[in-house]
C-alpha cells in the first residue's frame, strides 16, 4: 500500500499546488489574476528545467532557448497575417501566410522545442560538468542572436505584438498540470531511473553498460518539448514578446527557483517555481509601490533580482538540495524506513571532492560535494 | 596603412581580454572552480573610478585597485570558502546568481543609464595622425598589460608564493601534504585576480567611458569564452585564449561591415561548442596530452 | 612518556563504505612501524587520516596532543611528512622545485637532522637531474625524489604509502636501504606495504590489517608464527 500512496502523493502534491494558485488567483483582482497566471506559466518552465537538470544532474543554462523558440513560433503563427505582412515584410513566405489556432500553436511549440533540443542534445549531451554548462550557455546566446537579427524567421529586434491572449487561469493551470504529469510519468520510466543512477557516478554507470548519452538525450528532448510548450503558454499570456524576455533574465529567474525549491525532485521544482513566483510577483508589485495600511512602500527597481539572486546563492551554499531537500511531496513520511544510500569513494583519488551522498534513498540533487578543508 | 592601426587596436583589445582571462584562470588554477562574479569586481572597480572622479588620477586608480582586491577577497570568503571542494559547475551557477544580484545592486545604486568616467580622457588623443590613426590609450593598454603579465610571470616562476601556486594548480592534495598553506595560496590568487580586474576597469573605462550595470557581465562572458577556447586548466593557455578572442573580435569589427557583424556572437558561440566537443582541453593544448576533465 | 603517534580507535568511512573500522596503534620516536594487509584493508585510509586528509572518527594523538581538526598542511608543519601512493610529484615542475616545496614545512629554530646535502648524498640522482622536469624521470627515480621531498621537511615521522609499488627487486632493496638510513637519523617511520614479510622483518613493530581492523600485532621483526600472519592477512 505504502509505495502506491507515495506515488499518489508524488503527483498529487504538485498538482494540488497548481489548483491552490489557480483558485486563489481567481479570487483576486484582475491585476493579481495576471500575476497568478504568470506564476503558473513560470512554474511550467521550471518543471521543464527540472526534467533535464534534476534527473541528469547536469546544469543547463540553455533551456530558455527552447522556451524562446516555442514562444516565437506560437506567437508568430497565431498573430494576424495581415499585420505580419506589413510589419515583417522580410519573413519567409510560409511564415507570413500560415495561420494556426492557439491550440495548434501549443502543440507546434512543444514539437519544435523537442526537435531543437534533440538536435542540440546530439552534440551537447556528450559533454559533462563545466563544459556542458558553458556549451548550454552558448546555445542560449546563439538562439538569442539568431532570433534577434534574422528577420526572415520572426520579428527580429522588434517586439512581436498582437498575439491572441488565450492563456487564461484555466489554460495556465491545465498547461502547468500537463507539464507536471509528463515530468511525473517520465521520472518513472526505466530510462529516467538509469539516468538518475548514472548521476552519482557516470563512470561506473558507463562501466555497467548504461549509455549516459542516450538517457541524457531523452531527458533533454522531453525537457525541450516542455520548454517549448511553456513558451507558447508564455506568449499567449503576454500577447507580445521580444527576444530580451526569453534570455538571460528568465534563465536566471527560473534557475533560481529550481535551486531554491530543490533541483532533485518534481515537488521541489513546482514548489520553488510557485513559491518564488509568488514572491517575485509581490516584489514586482512593490517595485511599483504597494500600500501597507497607510504606508506606501516602493522598492527600488531591481530589488527583486537582488533578493532572488541572494536566495539562490545562499541556498546553494547552505542547503544545496533546496528547501524540499530534493524529496518528493510527503516522501519523508511515506517512506518505510529512513534507508541509507550512498556512494563510496576511494581515498587518494580526488580528495578535494568526495562523493555527495543522498541520505534517504531519494535522489541526490546535483549538489556540490564537499570534504573538510 | 589603416591595417596598422587595426592591428594595434586588435592587440589592445586582445590584451584586455587576456587580463580578464587571467583573473578567471588564476582562481580556476588553484581551486578548479569558476568565478563568474569576477566581472562584477571589474564593474565595481569602474564605478569606483566614477565615484572618485574628483580626486587626482593616481589616487583614483589606487582606490580602484584597493576596491577590486577587497571585493575579490570578499567573494572568496563569502562564496568560495564555503564551497571548497564543490564542482566547477556548481560554482559557475552560484557565481552566475551572484553576478546577477550584483548587477541589480549596481542598477539600484547607480541607475540604468550609466555613468561616464572621463578620467584620463586625454589618453584618447591621437598619437599619429593621418592614415595611421592611433590613440595613446591603445599603447598604454598594451604597455600596462605587458607589465602586468611580466610581473605575474616573475611572481609565478621566481617567488615562493608563485611556486606554491603552481604546485597547488598542479596537484591540490599533494601540495597540502608537503605543507603548502592552501588558504594563503587561494587568497593570493584572489588578490592577483582583483588586481587584474582593476587594471581592466581602468583600461576599459578610458577607452569607452560609459559604465552601465551590465559592464562587467559582458566582459566576463567574452573572457570566459576565451578561457574555454584557450584551455581553462593552464593559465598561459587561458590567457592566450582571452587574447585571441579579443583580437579576432576587434579585427572582424574593423574589416566586416556592421550589418553583417550581428551574427558574430552566433559564430563565436558555435565555435565554443565545437571546441568543447572536439578539443575539450582547449585550442592550445597539444593533442594527446593528459588533461583533467572539468 | 607519550608515544610520538598514537591512533585511538580510528574509524574512516566514505559514504556508507567503511574503510577503517577500528585501528589503535602506536609509533614511538625513531621507530619503524608497518601496516600490512591485503588490498582494501584500510591501510592507505589510515595514513590519510593521520595526515588529516580524510575525515575520521576516533583520535589521532601526536606527541600526546590531539590533532583533531588539523588540516594536512598543519600536520606537515608539525613534523609529519607523507609520501603518498603513486609518488605524486609535481610533474611539470623541476626536480629542484619539487625539493624546494619539500622544505616549506621545515620547522624553525630546530637543529636540522636532514638537509639538502644529506638528501643529495642519499639520492645522487637528485644532484644529477636537479633542473629536469620531474615528469620525465623514471618511476624509480620519481620515488627517490618523492622520498627526498618528504625528508627535506626534516620530519619526526614519515608516512610512506607503498614505496616499493611497481619497482624492480633491485629498486625495492634500495628503498629498504634508504628506510634504514632514515631510521638511522632518528626519524620514525609508519610504512604501508604489500610486501608483508620484508616489511615485518624491517620494522620494530608490525600490524596486520584486514577489513579495516587490526588482526595481529607482531613485535621485534621476527615472525614466530608465519601461519598466524597468513591467517590474519586473509581473515578467517
Amino acid at each position: 500500500m505504502r509505495p502506491r500512496l507515495r506515488l499518489v502523493a508524488e503527483l498529487a502534491g504538485p498538482l494540488s499546488l497548481v489548483v491552490v494558485v489557480a483558485v486563489a488567483g481567481s479570487a483576486m483582482s484582475i491585476a493579481q489574476q495576471g500575476n497568478a497566471i504568470n506564476v503558473l506559466v513560470t512554474a511550467t518552465i521550471v518543471v521543464a528545467l527540472y526534467v533535464f537538470i534534476g534527473n541528469s544532474g547536469v546544469w543547463s543554462f540553455g533551456q530558455i532557448s527552447f522556451v524562446a523558440v516555442g514562444a516565437f513560433a506560437a506567437g508568430l503563427l497565431t498573430s494576424p497575417t495581415a499585420t505580419r505582412q506589413t510589419s515583417m515584410p522580410t519573413l519567409f513566405k510560409f511564415l507570413a501566410t500560415t495561420q494556426i489556432s492557439n491550440t495548434e500553436s501549443l502543440v507546434l511549440a512543444a514539437g519544435l522545442g523537442a526537435v531543437f533540443s534533440f538536435l542540440a542534445g546530439l552534440v551537447l549531451m556528450r559533454l559533462s560538468g563545466l563544459s556542458a554548462g558553458i556549451a548550454t550557455f552558448a546555445v542560449l546566446e546563439i538562439t538569442y542572436d539568431v532570433l534577434t537579427y534574422w528577420d526572415k524567421i520572426g520579428p527580429g529586434a522588434t517586439t512581436l505584438a498582437l498575439v491572441p491572449v488565450t492563456t487564461s487561469m484555466t489554460v495556465g493551470a491545465v498547461g502547468c498540470g500537463i507539464a507536471i504529469v509528463v515530468a511525473f510519468a517520465y521520472q518513472h520510466t526505466r530510462s529516467c531511473r538509469l539516468l538518475r543512477a548514472s548521476r552519482e557516478d557516470p563512470v561506473a554507470a558507463q562501466g555497467l553498460g548504461i549509455s549516459v548519452f542516450r538517457h541524457r538525450l531523452v531527458a533533454f528532448t522531453i525537457s525541450g518539448g516542455l520548454a517549448g510548450f511553456a513558451g507558447a503558454l508564455f506568449v499567449h499570456e503576454l500577447g507580445s514578446i521580444s527576444t530580451g524576455q526569453v534570455y538571460i533574465d528568465l534563465t536566471f529567474a527560473t534557475l533560481a527557483m529550481l535551486v531554491v525549491g530543490g533541483a532533485g525532485s518534481l515537488w521541489g521544482a513546482v514548489l520553488g517555481g510557485m513559491g518564488l513566483g509568488v514572491v517575485d510577483a509581490f516584489l514586482s508589485n512593490a517595485e511599483n509601490g504597494v500600500a501597507f495600511g497607510s504606508v506606501n512602500v516602493t522598492l527600488p527597481n531591481g530589488m527583486r533580482v537582488v533578493i532572488l539572486g541572494v536566495l539562490m546563492v545562499v541556498v546553494l551554499i547552505i542547503a544545496p538540495k533546496g528547501v524540499t531537500g530534493s524529496r518528493e511531496f510527503l516522501e519523508r513520511f511515506l517512506s518505510k524506513r529512513p534507508g541509507r544510500a550512498g556512494a563510496g569513494n576511494k581515498p587518494g583519488g580526488s580528495l578535494a571532492g568526495g562523493a555527495s551522498v543522498a541520505d534517504d534513498g531519494s535522489q541526490a540533487v546535483p549538489s556540490p560535494s564537499r570534504t573538510q578543508s | 596603412m589603416s591595417w596598422v592601426s587595426d592591428l594595434v587596436n586588435a592587440i589592445s583589445l586582445g590584451v584586455v581580454y587576456g587580463l580578464v582571462a587571467v583573473s578567471v584562470g588564476l582562481v580556476f588554477g588553484v581551486l578548479r572552480q569558476v568565478n563568474l562574479a569576477q566581472g562584477e569586481v571589474i564593474a565595481l572597480g569602474a564605478y569606483s573610478l566614477w565615484m572618485t572622479r574628483g580626486l587626482p588620477v593616481a589616487a583614483s586608480i589606487a582606490i580602484c585597485c584597493v576596491v577590486c582586491v577587497a571585493m575579490s577577497l570578499a567573494i572568496q570568503v563569502a562564496i568560495f570558502r564555503p564551497l571548497r571542494g564543490a564542482s566547477a559547475l556548481t560554482t559557475l551557477i552560484v557565481t552566475f546568481g551572484l553576478s546577477y544580484a550584483l548587477e541589480a545592486v549596481w542598477l539600484i545604486a547607480f541607475g540604468p543609464n550609466g555613468e561616464p568616467v572621463s578620467m584620463l580622457s586625454s589618453l584618447n588623443s591621437v598619437v599619429l595622425g593621418g592614415s595611421i590613426a592611433l590613440r595613446w590609450i591603445t599603447l598604454v593598454e598594451i604597455g600596462a598589460s605587458g607589465l602586468f603579465f611580466t610581473g605575474l610571470v616573475l611572481i609565478l616562476y621566481r617567488s615562493k608564493i608563485g611556486m606554491m601556486m603552481r604546485a597547488t594548480a598542479e596537484d591540490f592534495q599533494t601540495a597540502r601534504l608537503v605543507g603548502v598553506r592552501i588558504d594563503r595560496v587561494v587568497t593570493w590568487a584572489f588578490v592577483f585576480g582583483g588586481l587584474s580586474a582593476a587594471l581592466v576597469a581602468v583600461l576599459v573605462t578610458v577607452q569607452s567611458p560609459l559604465v552601465t550595470p551590465s559592464f562587467g557581465f559582458n566582459l566576463i562572458v567574452i573572457g570566459l569564452v576565451g578561457v574555454v577556447l584557450g584551455g581553462i586548466d593552464r593559465l598561459g593557455r587561458a590567457t592566450a585564449g582571452g587574447f585571441v578572442v579579443g583580437f579576432v573580435n576587434s579585427l572582424l569589427g574593423a574589416v566586416v561591415p556592421e550589418q553583417q557583424l550581428v551574427f558574430l556572437p552566433m559564430l563565436t558561440f558555435l565555435f565554443v561548442i565545437v571546441i568543447l566537443v572536439l578539443r575539450p582541453a582547449g585550442l592550445f593544448t597539444p593533442r594527446g596530452s593528459i588533461v583533467e576533465r572539468v | 612518556m607519550n608515544p610520538l603517534l598514537r591512533l585511538d580507535d580510528l574509524r574512516v568511512t566514505y559514504g556508507r563504505v567503511v574503510a577503517v573500522k577500528s585501528v589503535t596503534l602506536e609509533v614511538n620516536e625513531g621507530q619503524a612501524v608497518c601496516l600490512v594487509g591485503p588490498n582494501g584493508a584500510g591501510k592507505s585510509s589510515t595514513l590519510l587520516a593521520v595526515m588529516g586528509a580524510v575525515r575520521s572518527r576516533g583520535d589521532v594523538l601526536l606527541r600526546g596532543t590531539s590533532t583533531r581538526g588539523l588540516r594536512p598542511e598543519a600536520l606537515a608543519h608539525l613534523g609529519v611528512a607523507m609520501v603518498p601512493e603513486g609518488r605524486h610529484l609535481f610533474q611539470t615542475m623541476s626536480v629542484q622545485d619539487n625539493l624546494s616545496l619539500g622544505t616549506l614545512a621545515r620547522r624553525q629554530g630546530k637543529r636540522a637532522r636532514i638537509d639538502e646535502r644529506w638528501v643529495t648524498e642519499l639520492f645522487p640522482i637528485i644532484g644529477q637531474f636537479a633542473s629536469r622536469r620531474a615528469g620525465l624521470l623514471s618511476g624509480g627515480q620519481q620515488q627517490q625524489v618523492a622520498i627526498a621531498r618528504a625528508l627535506l621537511s626534516d620530519p619526526d615521522l614519515i608516512l610512506l604509502d607503498e614505496p616499493s609499488l611497481g619497482l624492480s627487486p633491485v629498486a625495492v632493496d634500495a628503498v629498504f636501504e634508504v628506510l634504514e638510513r632514515i631510521r638511522g637519523v632518528g626519524v620514525a617511520i609508519l610504512l604501508v606495504e604489500q610486501r608483508a614479510q620484508r616489511a615485518i622483518r624491517f620494522c620494530e613493530r608490525s600490524y596486520v590489517l584486514s577489513d579495516g581492523e587490526i588482526r595481529l600485532e607482531v613485535t621485534g621483526g621476527a615472525v614466530e608464527d608465519p601461519q598466524a600472519v597468513v591467517e590474519a592477512y586473509f581473515g578467517r
